[in-house]
């Protein structure tokens, strides 16, 4: 089976359950969903497996507690322990693969919203003018930062499961989450601003950078369905 | 982990592998015939890491195969390598079944 078609029927089945079953079900797929370095085939099979079990444990009129243990987060920590590493191949594709969304959401914003600015506004020449080297270390050391920005956030998202006083503390995770945002938000702009000039100067027409960030979004998707 | 659940662990190992080898089974099933043993005291659950570390370790595989009364379901099967690892724990546990036996019962050395 797919991991697809596994999710879609995690999601469908999931639907047969009590509400506290449910919470705590859900609570354990998180978790061990975000263990990111797993391989996603064993651990939708055994997700399902779980679901399975808990479906007919609940028929007998048995609560999740009594299945699994009152302790979710060791009990999944035993699990992930167990679900083998995702292969490198697999590893390289995902990364390729957010690397060119990201790289081509921002490509078309800067197009876009550079091409409105000159076209609307008389802002600009409606022509990029930058430096290849400085061009291709920013794109890296971004490419970078929003790696470690996945990591922190699915470490972050890990630590925030099983919180039994989940309610009180929204509040102060939302503002968390915020800074966190606003500071890689900056250091990415940091890295543009503080890059020295060098290599060869090139300069195209702002509305190209709308058109490489559709043709990497389209090889982001080739490599997300046929690699 | 303490020594009592790393015990307690391969035991239930061996008992799983020699479950599977009598039939095929899925997860649920597993845990019912377990308990139908007499194994009670273990949570249901406590299975699931076990064969996720059977199938690392090729001792067991699994397939998805439609049950006679329902849904598609994840059986298990016993493999070769398997096999041999059930032996094992089988010799291991007739060699220290009796000794430890007589020992925590207070019997008399042989």
């Amino acid at each position: 089976m797919k991991v697809k078609d596994m999710i879609q029927l995690n999601n469908v089945k999931r639907e047969q359950l009590n509400e506290p079953n449910l919470a705590y079900y859900e609570e354990m797929m998180l978790y061990i969903r975000l263990s990111s370095s797993k391989s996603e085939q064993h651990t939708e099979e055994i997700l399902l497996e779980l679901l399975e079990h808990l479906l007919e444990a609940q028929k007998e009129g048995k609560i999740a507690e009594e299945v699994f243990g009152k302790n979710p987060k060791a009990y999944c920590q035993e699990l992930i322990a167990e679900i083998p590493s995702e292969t490198r191949k697999e590893q390289i594709k995902f990364a390729g693969y957010i690397s060119l969304l990201f790289l081509a959401i921002v490509s078309f914003l800067n197009g876009i919203v550079g091409f409105g600015f000159h076209y609307f506004f008389q802002f600009g020449t409606g022509l990029s003018t930058f430096h290849l080297g400085s061009g291709i270390a920013i794109v890296l050391i971004d490419l970078n930062i929003l790696y470690l920005f996945i990591l922190g956030a699915l470490k972050w998202l890990k630590s925030t499961a099983f919180k039994p006083d989940k309610q009180k503390n929204k509040w102060i995770e939302f503002i968390q989450m915020w800074l966190v945002c606003t500071l890689s938000i900056g250091l990415f702009m940091l890295v543009i601003y503080l890059m020295p000039e060098f290599g060869r100067s090139v300069s195209i027409p702002t509305i190209a950078f709308a058109g490489i960030g559709v043709i990497l979004y389209l090889l982001s998707l080739l490599i997300k369905k046929y690699l | 982990m303490s020594i009592r659940s790393q015990l307690l662990k391969g035991i239930l190992e061996g008992c799983i592998l020699s479950m599977i080898k009598r039939e095929a089974t899925y997860g649920y099933e597993l845990s019912l015939k377990l308990q139908a043993f007499g194994l009670t005291n273990i949570s249901e659950g406590s299975i699931y890491p076990i064969l996720l570390r059977l199938q690392k370790e090729n001792l067991v595989e699994g397939e998805m195969r439609k049950s006679e009364t329902g849904p598609r379901r994840k059986y298990y099967y016993l493999t070769e390598e398997g096999l041999k690892a059930l032996e094992e724990f089988q010799d291991h546990w007739e060699a220290i079944k009796s000794p430890v036996d007589r020992i925590i019962k207070g019997g008399k050395a042989r």
